[in-house]
């Protein structure tokens, strides 16, 4: 791979000095070791929920729509609430795959297989509901035009249901599509590492694959024909599930906002479910590397701003109730906000609205704990937004007479209980067959260039067999060690002896010199140092110092006399904790580097 | 081989026993020719069937087999030897006949189908109902069907009913009655003429025997008055259309009180203001603390608390100058008392006043009142005088007594339930204790029936011979629509058989109908027929005729006012008011789900009595208050229970907070809490006969002062309550100005009272002498959805000329001034299109399945509003939002405007029902019918196992022209389309166009007021079309282009502030 892959201001998006055959280990691994106790525990409770809600599926069917709460008033309520929800949560696999490839945003590639899996099991999900919630599920054959003895009987094109199962199964369809084709390297890369049974069911699932150029080439070609089919599913199938509601007649639903405000809430709500699963995955996989703060940070830009989005048109729904002065409207919105479901309205301004602006701080973008806190907070707001505007409408219209107000029954709640418990399920199992991380695509994207190998800072190295997790730092030790901010976190197995392997797996050190010899390679943040802000670490960089480690191995005076070089407000500067500072940094002692921050001031 | 012991055979040969036919047996397949057939042909070679032959057979045999097994066995189906003539299946036959209930009358047409009667009809040849019915007489078809009923005479031991022979207990009574026997038949109003003569029979063999007349919610006091003042103790025959202000003292006419379908008919008539600007209309005002069905509809109302009633009507008297009232009502009642009589002192003559009050001298003073008005002569005479209300209440004490003493020796229950019904029922049953005969002829078991030791059940009205006097000289008969079901006998018949009566004979055929024909037969002469035959089939044929000449004169003038006294107002701080309720009556229709399912029509309550409190306004905090903070939680469907403490009962009810209810008043219907019934009607509220009081003239008074209520003690989570929201624009005074009270009172958010309002283009409704504001603003909204309804790609002109211009374009007019939401119609609805009982925990979470429902509104100021009641049904829209969002095409138009449902196409979406405006599609939630595929799931109904609607007899009472729905689908009004195919069928069968008025929807007939008119729209000189031209007709949510079909007439109430 070219060493243009990467921007040389942008930091890597693979860390931890991988190596290509430490990817293939790292990714494959969860699929040839038997699951951890952790996995066991999570599979047994996503069992137990699924469980649950099939019994509470089987309740419905045999007893009706009678065991749910739903009235003459509220036709639709936790059903087709859930059903909008793990659609919009079925968003971001496909936007990640097909959109981000054509912006060519590469840091899609360590998210994008879970993500895609997720939509496929989101998807699945919420197929469940418009089977299920139908007064007589055993008709529901009649949405298709089938070839029938009364004549022509035909569906109704009219309807926007029938534009939902249209959009759905196709949206499905293309979703699973692109989904395992991308797969297909990575099962025959599981199937050359597999024996026996394994080794016989992944070379069924690669199809045979080769690696050769010719299937690389199909494969490439295949993945952009489904990118660009999949691009516009993104933005159409949230679209007509939104004309569910926008084509009917129903204040607070016949409202023109809803196809693009559905897609940016779906997008919105599908990007806080993958975070919400890659945090959870890259800490339990230890997949740290490739999944980076980078990546975290990236995905709740998007947030960011597809929350926007949704707070804007939230906005303008009211202003046009208010503007449009036509009074049902009006009330539909007065009745979301002070009626009887007070509390979904207000949940849904909280979560979608407020909380997301809290990722304009660079900190919490950054920060893995409010990153999942407020991932979950998303997708509970964005289950008060459908609640909002599915059941809290209904509840509410034309006529006063009919008003009413519904709680769900244990059937309804337990039905949502199961789909989580199915899409948990669904998503372990997936986490143990798959490798997560798409290996084939993710090694494009490490940077390697023939530098190591060349010039004053060459480092050939031969991968030594690694023990038990210890990293013998000293064969790595070359002209710098910039990148080694840490030891590799997971142990190693030990290889055989293998020429073939050995010989492709020639460390390929560094390529952090360009061509004249000058670092452009890896930057830390020396702003963590408490005393160092973004222009002084523009001075130190200037000044050669690019990493907490050298900073760390840089005296006191030498930095003082870069300071004092720039003048001003730098040269009365006090540097003298920041080697200190600098070296628990490079050391990963945060916690006792905050602790001293906090009893320093300003760096003193 | 055959054995010819049984009287079965094939043919002559068979019968014989021919050698030819006893071989037959013994050839397996005889008559398969198939040996000759395979003979027959040359490649085979011998007759033997070959391999392939075989297997040909042996897959035809199993196909045959397969298909002979596939077909479903038709149970209970059972065909004519000979058809009887009137029958043809698939064709209905009406009979008239009568629907009576005690005094409850109405003369009716019964359809009949295949035998079975499913559908009362209104008798539009009646000069008192004029073919309005009522709730009651609609749901009295399921009562026949009631399979709680007795099955055969038996015998009762500790309320135990066992079967015994109507011979054996025959013979038992007989031997227990003797000449000289105190026999007392207890009985509620008896209207009939042939029943009355059997009773003289009877008498005539048992001289001691006396009948005693009551009724459980009397007027015994107005008897009492007129006989007093007039001295004919008669319900006055009343004329509510020739009144100009028409006053009711509690009287709630139009629902309950003694001939509603009748006054609602002639109220409607003064109040029709179709014309728009310039109209006229009565006025009307309603004295009383509650509000009532009546009072919902008045023009204005005067609050009262119970006990002041007699103070007000002396109060009212004095103000005309009639005397001085020994009290004084409350000073806001007293003042509008004052107004009221300068308004009927103005009217002269055209007044009418009526009151319920069941105390002599009280009705003295009404009666008083109506004279210093010129009202005898002109608004009520004693012509026709009502035979609705017979009973003396303090009868029936009087027999309390004699029982008590011992000195009674049989009682004969007549359909009554004293034990239930009386104020002091404990102590009939202690008196019945000591009677050694009691028979009772009640149709199922009660609370009366348990204590006796024979059950001698009577034919069901729809079973029997009778007639009716209802009102004098106007007469009606009662026919057999079907034959009895169980082994009943007509108790007129029973007991002109014990009598061994000349008169009766017997050995008759039907000797009762014999009896009854011969009561008449001297009529034919005076009604001026030249046979008695002639007279009789036209009167059976008519079912109902009249004959003038007897109807008596009262000479006005004179009236005393009794000397006794009128009820003092109590100071105690609550007071409760008992009331008959529309549905239950007096508590005879307690197995009756269509009523018990019935909405109440102004607390929209079902399957129970709730305890109605007041509601105030409270202008200083901008919040609706109920009483005791009662019903903050309604919008959410919890009704707060409160506890009722009188005379040391204690009772829990749920409340429900009511507008119109006077402050330290609280009101509970009577007729609930059975406790001896079927299994529908069990346990069904509660019952408050024991808390009304008896009077110094033994007058049962139906209130009770100084009763406890206490704050709320719980919660009722099954709120069984088909509106929760109130109020349509009730305005009230905060912070000095004139507010719409449920768009201030939300300021707790969340809790808002009933949530906000605004001004809704649903219903429109004005005072009249506002109505050309109204009418203005009608077509200012008009315009505006004029204005929204153009701007669309698909012109709706274009397309319905297109689509309707041939053929028919059906649509309805519902005038809102003459629907006095009295549920006729959607008890008629229930009965015609097979529409279920869901139970009250399905209501309560909004299943009920009503395909047309009444919407009622509160409007007005908000200390004490108007009342406006909206039918609403499916309204056919031309552009409906639900066609358009089925995927399947379940739902669609039909070329003459009507919104269709394909049952067996529905997958249950429900995506119609949300996009309703008008929340009118129905969904099967549960098994309601039991027509479903799955056995499991049938719903269970007032814990009856198995449900209602799974009973084999209950479901006689199914309409076979109209699908019965199983669980899963959508279903709404369909204009009756059954009557609709039937109308066309009857036209083109008589080779004739079909004229507008061929075709009356279930609703429409069942209305006493004709406040529904259905027709066809292309019929330009038609009803429908006449009607629609009103300046005041308007249709539901105009703006949202749905064109429905649906026309409704704007509510006009004739309001005087200053009254």
């Amino acid at each position: 791979m070219g060493h243009a892959v990467v921007s040389p201001i942008r930091e890597p998006l693979i860390t931890g000095n991988k190596t290509y055959h430490q990817i293939t280990e790292d990714l494959c691994r969860p699929t040839e070791t038997a699951p951890g106790l952790s996995w066991i525990i999570a599979f047994v409770i996503s069992l137990m929920f699924m469980t649950f809600g099939v019994f509470c599926i089987a309740w419905t069917i045999w007893f009706g729509i009678g065991s749910w709460n739903l009235n003459r008033t509220i036709g639709w309520g936790w059903d087709i609430t859930n059903f909008v929800w793990w659609i919009g949560i079925g968003h971001a696999g496909t936007l990640i795959s097909a959109i981000l490839l054509l912006f060519r945003q590469k840091w899609r590639t360590g998210v994008n297989r879970a993500a895609e899996a997720m939509t496929i099991f989101a998807v699945m999900c919420a197929a469940l509901f418009p089977g299920i919630h139908v007064g007589r599920a055993w008709v529901v054959f009649f949405f298709f035009p089938y070839p029938n003895t009364r004549g022509p009987l035909w569906v109704n094109f009219n309807s926007p249901l029938l534009w939902d199962l249209f959009a759905i199964s196709t949206y499905f369809t293309i979703s699973l599509l692109f989904w395992y084709t991308g797969l297909v390297p990575d099962f025959a890369t599981v199937r050359d590492r597999a024996k026996g049974i394994r080794r016989k069911i992944y070379s069924f699932l690669s199809f045979g694959w080769t690696g050769s150029a010719k299937h690389w080439q199909r494969w490439e070609s295949l993945s952009l024909v489904l990118a660009g089919i999949a691009t516009p599913l993104v933005l159409s199938v949230h679209t007509i599930v939104s004309f569910d509601f926008a084509t009917s007649v129903i204040p607070g639903w016949h409202t023109t906002i809803f196809p693009p405000y559905f897609v940016a809430g779906a997008i919105f709500s599908g990007f806080a479910m993958v975070l919400t699963l890659m945090l959870i995955t890259r800490k339990v996989l230890h997949l740290e590397d490739y999944i980076t703060i980078e990546h975290i940070e990236s995905m709740n830009k998007v947030i960011l701003a597809t929350g926007s989005i949704v707070g804007v048109a939230y906005l303008t729904e009211l202003f046009v109730a208010w503007y449009s002065s036509y009074t049902y409207e009006q009330f539909a919105f007065f009745n979301r906000a002070v009626g009887p479901y007070y509390w979904s309205y207000w949940g849904m301004m909280a979560c979608n609205v407020i909380t997301p602006q809290l990722f304009w701080s660079r900190k919490m973008r950054r920060s893995i704990f409010w990153t999942f806190l407020l991932s979950i907070v998303v997708n509970i707001g964005m289950w008060f937004e459908r609640f909002v505007i599915i059941g809290t409408t209904l509840a509410r219209d034309y006529l006063p007479s009919s008003w009413s107000y519904y709680v769900p029954t244990w059937v309804e709640i337990g039905i949502f209980l199961g789909t989580i418990g199915i899409f948990f399920v669904l998503y372990l199992l997936f986490t143990r067959v798959a490798p997560v991380v798409a290996i084939a695509e993710i090694k494009h994207i490490l940077k390697s260039g023939g530098n190591q190998y060349v010039g004053p800072h060459a480092t050939h190295v031969l991968h030594e067999p690694q023990h038990g997790g210890q990293v013998d730092h000293s064969f790595m030790r070359g002209d710098h060690d910039a990148n080694l901010t840490a030891a590799p976190l997971v142990p190693v197995v030990s290889d055989p002896p293998n020429f073939e392997r050995t010989r492709v797996e020639v460390v390929e050190k560094s390529n952090d010199y360009d061509n004249d010899g000058n670092y452009i390679g890896l930057k830390n943040d020396l702003t963590k140092v408490e005393g160092i802000g973004p222009k002084v670490q523009e001075h130190l960089n200037n000044a050669g110092i690019y990493t907490w480690n050298q900073l760390a191995n840089t005296e006191v005076n030498k930095i003082k006399n870069v300071l004092e070089a720039q003048g001003g407000v730098y040269a009365s500067m006090v540097p003298g904790t920041w080697p200190e500072q600098a070296k628990m940094a490079h050391e990963g002692r945060w916690d006792e580097l905050m602790k001293w921050q906090d009893e320093l001031d300003g760096g003193k | 081989m055959k054995n010819h012991q049984d009287t079965t055979w094939i043919g002559i040969s068979d019968k014989n026993n021919d050698p030819e036919m006893q071989e037959m047996p013994q050839d397996e397949f005889v008559g398969l020719p198939i040996a000759e057939a395979m003979s027959s042909e040359a490649i085979v070679e011998n007759a033997n069937a070959n391999r392939r032959d075989f297997l040909k057979y042996l897959g035809f045999g199993l196909g045959a087999a397969t298909i002979a097994s596939c077909e479903t066995p038709v149970r209970h189906a059972i065909p004519y030897v000979t058809k009887p003539d009137a029958i043809v299946p698939g064709v209905a036959s009406y009979y008239a006949s009568t629907i009576v209930n005690g005094g409850d009358y109405c003369p009716v047409l019964v359809k009949t189908r295949e035998g079975r009667p499913i559908k009362i009809e209104g008798n539009p040849m009646s000069p008192i109902t004029a073919g309005g019915t009522t709730a009651r007489a609609q749901a009295s078809v399921l009562s026949l069907y009631d399979s709680d009923r007795f099955k055969s005479a038996g015998t009762i031991t500790d309320g135990v009913w066992t079967k015994a022979e109507w011979s054996e207990v025959d013979k038992a009574i007989g031997s227990k009655l003797s000449a000289g026997s105190n026999i007392r038949i207890v009985c509620n109003t008896v209207m009939s003429p042939t029943t009355k003569k059997a009773f003289n029979d009877f008498k005539a063999t048992y001289p001691n025997t006396k009948v005693v007349t009551y009724d459980p919610i009397s007027s015994s006091a107005i008897l009492q008055a007129n006989q007093a003042n007039f001295g004919e103790a008669v319900i006055p025959n009343y004329h509510f259309d020739k009144a100009q202000v028409i006053v009711s003292f509690g009287a709630d006419f139009l629902g309950s009180w003694i001939s509603p379908a009748e006054y609602a008919h002639q109220y409607a008539k003064n109040r029709n203001v179709s014309k728009g600007s310039g109209s006229k209309m009565s006025r009307h005002i309603q004295v009383e603390s509650g509000m009532s069905m009546t009072g919902s509809n008045a023009d204005n109302r005067i609050m009262i608390k119970p006990s002041e009633q007699g103070a007000a009507i002396a109060t009212l008297l004095q103000n005309l100058g009639g005397g001085s009232s020994p009290y004084k009502v409350n000073d806001k009642a007293g003042n509008a008392l004052k107004n009221l009589a300068n308004e009927l002192k103005a009217n002269q003559g055209k007044c009418l006043v009526v009151s319920s009050s069941n105390n002599k001298t009280e009705q003295t003073y009404i009666n008083k009142i109506n004279e210093i008005l010129g009202s005898y002569g002109n608004t009520l005479d004693f012509g026709a005088v009502s035979y609705q209300r017979q009973g003396i209440d303090a009868e029936i004490q009087g027999l309390v007594k004699e029982m008590a003493s011992g000195s009674v020796d049989a009682v004969m229950l007549w359909n009554a339930n004293p034990v239930f019904d009386l104020p002091n029922g404990e102590a009939f049953a202690a008196g019945l204790a000591k009677v050694g005969t009691k028979v009772s002829f009640a149709l199922s078991m009660d609370e009366s029936t348990a204590l006796c030791n024979f059950a001698l059940p009577t034919h069901h009205n729809l079973e029997s011979w009778g007639d009716v006097e209802a009102k004098r000289g106007h007469y009606s008969l009662i026919q057999p629509t079907i034959f009895p079901l169980f082994k009943t006998r007509q108790a007129e018949a029973t007991l002109l058989m014990w009598a061994k009566s000349p008169n009766f004979d017997a050995t008759a055929d039907q000797p009762y109908y014999e009896y009854l024909k011969e009561n008449w037969a001297g009529m034919a002469q005076t009604a001026g027929f030249s046979s008695g035959r002639q007279f009789w089939d036209e009167a059976l044929s008519n079912g109902v005729f009249s004959n003038n000449s007897n109807g008596g004169t009262t000479s006005a003038g004179g009236v005393s006012v009794g000397s006794g006294s009128i009820t003092k107002p109590s100071s105690s701080e609550i007071e409760l008011a008992f009331y008959e309720t529309v549905n239950m009556g007096n508590g005879q229709y307690a197995n009756n789900p269509w009523l018990i399912e019935m909405p109440d029509p102004v607390m929209r309550t079902v399957w129970g009595n709730y305890l109605s409190v007041p509601i105030n306004w409270n202008g200083d905090s901008g919040k609706l208050e109920g009483f005791r903070g009662v019903g903050r939680k309604v919008p959410k469907g919890i009704a707060d229970k409160l506890t009722v403490n009188y005379n040391g009962v204690e009772q829990t009810y749920s409340s429900v907070p009511q507008f119109g209810q006077m402050n330290g008043t609280a009101s509970i219907g009577l007729g609930f809490g059975r406790s001896v019934v079927g299994k529908a009607g069990k346990d069904v509220g509660q019952n408050v006969y024991p808390w009304c009081s008896i009077d110094a003239e033994g007058n049962t008074q139906y209130y009770a002062t100084g009763a406890e209520v206490s704050g709320i003690v719980g919660e009722d989570e099954e709120f069984g309550c088909v509106q929760y929201h109130h109020t349509y624009g009730v305005t009230g005074q905060y912070e000095g100005e004139k507010v719409n009270v449920d768009e201030v009172d939300i300021v707790p958010i969340g809790d808002g009272y009933q949530g906000a309002i605004v001004d809704r283009t649903v219903v429109f409704r004005d005072s009249l002498s506002n109505i050309d504001n109204l009418l203005a603003d009608m077509k200012k909204k008009k315009k505006v959805a004029k204005h929204l309804n153009d701007a669309t790609l698909y012109p709706f002109e274009e397309y319905s000329e297109n689509l309707y211009s041939q053929g028919h374009y059906w649509g309805m007019h519902i005038d809102l001034n003459s629907c006095t939401g009295c549920s006729a119609c959607t008890v008629a609805c229930m009965a015609e299109n097979n529409v279920p009982v869901v139970g009250n925990r399905e209501v309560s979470r909004h299943h009920e399945m009503t395909w047309l429902r009444i919407d009622r509104y509160y409007y007005g100021e908000a200390e004490n509003p108007n009342v406006l009641y909206q039918p609403v049904m499916c309204q056919h829209c031309d552009n409906a939002p639900c066609e358009n969002v089925c995927p399947v095409n379940a739902t669609n138009h039909s070329s003459e405007g009507l919104n269709q449902m394909a049952y067996n196409r529905c997958v249950g979406t429900r995506y119609c029902a949300n996009n309703c405006p008008y929340k009118v599609r129905r969904f099967n939630w549960l098994d309601y019918n039991s027509a479903d595929l799955f056995g499991g799931n049938q719903n269970n109904i007032n814990g009856e196992d198995p449900a209602y609607y799974t009973d084999n007899i209950v479901r006689m009472v199914l309409n076979p022209d109209v699908t019965v729905r199983s669980r899963g689908v959508i279903e709404k009004c369909s204009f009756c389309t059954q009557r609709l195919q039937q109308g066309k069928l009857t036209a083109k069968a008589e080779g004739r166009r079909l004229r507008d008025t061929d075709i009356k929807t279930a609703c429409q007939t069942a209305c006493p007021t004709g406040a529904i008119t259905f027709g066809d729209r292309n019929d330009k000189k038609g009803e429908l079309n006449s009607k629609i031209k009103s300046p005041l007709v308007f249709r539901m949510l105009d703006e949202v282009n749905t064109q429905s079909s649906v026309f409704y007439q704007a509510r006009v109430n004739n309001k005087k502030l200053d009254a």
